[in-house]
């Protein structure tokens, strides 16, 4: 298709002409470009002008909302039509706990949740087990049975909100999917109802979690797979991946590798399910993403511009894609964790609304905005309050979504989603031609990547090269402030209690029964998915279905020192 | 003539955040000490790891929630060891009621966010160079 510029060559050449007479007689020395970069390392000019996008041609490569390239938003009226889902993370102690606060949020006008686990669940280990001594229902709800799921949504309408199960490891999506799923048939929920997500991303398994026990990449790709192929054939409305570039960049990546990792794994998804014989339409369209948008304002809005650009072309050019749904990226935005101080944690407020604004400017689908208190623990109830809020009043009282993607057609921004889309495309063909997704991991390669960039920063900050204000620039000599710090319910023996006595009353011969086909079936090339079902209607555990899973494919190294 | 100091870092326990520590490894390593990382690990495993590399300093990172009661069990497994010598200190998201409660329990001090390298280096430094040089 030939190309229709933006800007005609006349208009072009009298710009350049003017901008050589603007820098000689009326900027002169004032400049310095050379000091200025994005914090993905893109150099940024003092000022940028039509030169800058000389080759845009906007129908090609900006259009209109809700239409290729989908670079200005996934739906024809954005936010007009729906808004973005106030999603605030919820997760603490025992599912009794969390479902108090489950409540609170909903009945405070959230639109949906974010279900954290605690480090023992995440990991698939019973609150009984000797690993999990000290993290039961601390950082995250405790989940171990059925029952637990169940307690865990009681009165909560999941027919009508949308739940994301933040999962993490594959394996353990597996088993809390088929929780989620086995809760829902019992209430007599059909599962087209099912709306949310579960994150499911086999890098947490493998690269951002770590050592001691993590199952092998293989595997626990197959598993990512599995879940995916699950419910592309069963739960219509279920996201059932979220290609998790936020914590990829809260442990070390910079905006450009984020977005490159996640859609490196997108494609090394597509193409196992293509082999297993599903066509691209049947799943693409219920892939999701998760970006960290840190402070650098801009640069963020530009990274969701053009990671929906990529997106678009990779679905369309390489997997040849026919329903427009499959060729949308949706995203949930959470604030960046690791710009938030433990000095003044009040500013962290000031912080969380800037990169909000970021992602609504980038035309996110839902949002969680992090609480001022995130260094000091989990957060209060106020401090939850205040960022719910935050959400609200953006949404109400600024008019920003009103209009679509307002920043398209400024020079700075539609050169930074041209630079960041470059830049996307390099490092994705710099993973391919190492391997893949799975091959970088296995190498470790991924690993020194994160670890390299988490170094740099850190030098970056101790040489005051990175400012923080109240940390290294302008340093606060406030003493460290009274804080009220959220305190985590007693759980560990509560959910021993329980989990001793579900074995007393279940049929233990049943689900030692199970089990053994779970077992039987990794051996095979089958989904695992309907036998790990069928194991948690009898009661099995999370702990005994992730433990079949260790003893079968073994422990892997995570290989990073 | 001086030899390094050792320093023997580890997550503690199942925690998943390991972005501080690494980064503490290495500019550790950047303030002239000899450090190992181990990942993460448990109190037994984080002990005998420390006695196996003679460390002087064992680093516990964790962000976790779990710093009261498997940090403690540290310092407990080392003393039966004998080896209460060994500088036990930690890093990550700790409230800060709980640093009291820690000291108490034998942590030699905790660093929270925004520590800067050089007050971690110097205070390592100050409670174990002297024993080095002697």
């Amino acid at each position: 298709m030939s190309r229709i510029k933006l800007f005609n060559e006349k208009a072009l050449e009298l710009i350049k002409k003017e901008m050589v007479r603007w820098e000689n007689e009326i900027l002169k020395d004032k400049g310095g470009d050379e000091d200025y970069f994005t914090e993905s390392g893109i150099p940024i000019k003092l000022l940028y002008t039509p030169v800058d996008i000389s080759e845009l041609d906007y129908l090609q490569d900006i259009g209109f909302s809700g239409d290729e390239p989908y670079v200005r938003g996934v739906y024809p009226n954005m936010y007009r039509g729906r808004l973005f889902t106030v999603r605030q993370l919820a997760g603490f102690g025992g599912p009794e706990d969390c479902n108090k606060r489950i409540k609170f949020l909903l009945d405070h006008g959230a639109t949906g949740v974010n279900i954290v686990f605690d480090l023992p669940t995440i990991r698939g280990y019973n609150s009984s087990d000797p690993e999990a001594e000290g993290n039961v229902g601390q950082c995250g709800v405790a989940i171990d049975s059925l029952e637990d799921m169940e307690a865990l949504f009681d009165g909560v309408p999941v027919d009508e909100i949308s739940v994301s199960l933040v999962t993490h490891l594959p394996s353990v999506s597996v088993a809390l999917l088929a929780m989620y799923v086995v809760m829902a048939e019992k209430r007599g929920i059909p599962l087209e109802k099912l709306a949310g997500t579960t994150q499911n991303d086999f890098l947490m398994e493998t690269t951002i979690g770590s050592a001691p026990e993590i199952l092998p990449p293989r595997h626990s790709f197959r598993f990512q797979c599995d879940v995916v192929e699950y419910a592309a054939r069963n739960l219509p409305r279920w996201n059932s991946i979220s290609y998790n570039g936020y914590n990829l960049r809260e442990a070390g990546t910079n905006a450009v590798q984020e977005v490159a990792i996640a859609i490196a794994n997108a494609i090394a998804t597509a193409e196992e399910l293509v082999r297993r014989g599903l066509p691209v339409d049947s799943f693409a369209r219920r892939m999701s993403f998760f970006w960290d948008l840190c402070n650098d304002f801009f640069e963020e809005i530009a990274k969701c511009r053009a990671s929906r650009r990529v997106f678009y072309k990779v679905m369309k050019e390489r997997f040849k894609a026919q329903n427009p749904r499959s060729l949308l990226m949706r995203f949930h935005v959470q604030t960046a964790g690791i710009t938030l101080t433990k000095v003044e944690p009040l500013n962290n407020i000031a912080r969380s609304a800037i990169q909000a604004l970021a992602a609504i400017l980038g035309g996110a689908q839902s949002l969680h905005v992090d609480s001022f208190d995130e260094a000091y623990s989990a957060p209060t109830e106020e401090a939850a309050l205040v960022s719910l809020r935050t959400q609200q009043i953006l949404q109400t009282e600024t008019n920003i979504v009103n209009t679509v993607d307002p920043l398209a057609g400024s020079y700075y921004v539609e050169y930074l989603t041209n630079e960041m889309e470059k830049r996307i495309f390099e490092y994705i063909e710099e993973i391919e031609r190492r391997g893949g997704i799975v091959a970088v991991t296995e190498s470790g390669w991924l690993h020194r990547e994160i670890s390299n960039y988490a170094y740099e920063q850190q030098k970056a900050i101790e040489t005051g090269k990175k400012k923080i204000v109240g940390v290294n620039y302008m340093r606060s000599e406030q003493q460290e402030p009274e804080i009220e710090v959220f305190r985590y319910p007693e759980t560990e023996q509560k959910q021993k209690a329980k989990l001793e006595a579900l074995m007393k009353k279940r049929d233990n011969a049943k689900v030692k029964e199970c089990l053994e086909v779970v077992r039987e079936k990794l051996k095979t090339q089958e989904n695992i998915m309907p036998y790990v079902i069928e194991a948690v209607k009898v009661n099995a555990t999370l702990g005994e279905i992730e433990e079949v899973f260790r003893q079968e494919f073994g422990l892997w190294q995570f290989p990073l020192t | 003539m001086d030899r390094k100091i050792k320093v023997v870092i580890a997550k503690l326990g199942l925690d998943i955040h390991w972005r501080g520590a690494v980064a503490v490894s290495r500019l550790l390593r950047d303030e002239g000490m000899e450090v190992v990382y181990l990942g993460n690990q448990f109190p037994e495993a984080i002990v005998n790891a420390a006695v196996q590399e003679g460390a002087d300093v064992v680093g516990l990172s964790t962000l976790g929630g779990n710093h009261l009661t498997v940090g403690p069990k540290v310092v407990r497994l080392l003393k039966e060891k004998g080896l209460e010598q060994i500088l036990v200190v930690m890093g990550g998201v700790i409230p800060p009621d709980d640093i009291p409660l820690l000291k108490k329990a034998g942590i030699a001090e905790v660093f929270g966010p925004e520590t800067p390298i050089k007050d971690i280096a110097d205070f390592i430094r100050k409670q174990v160079g002297s024993r080095i040089a002697s």
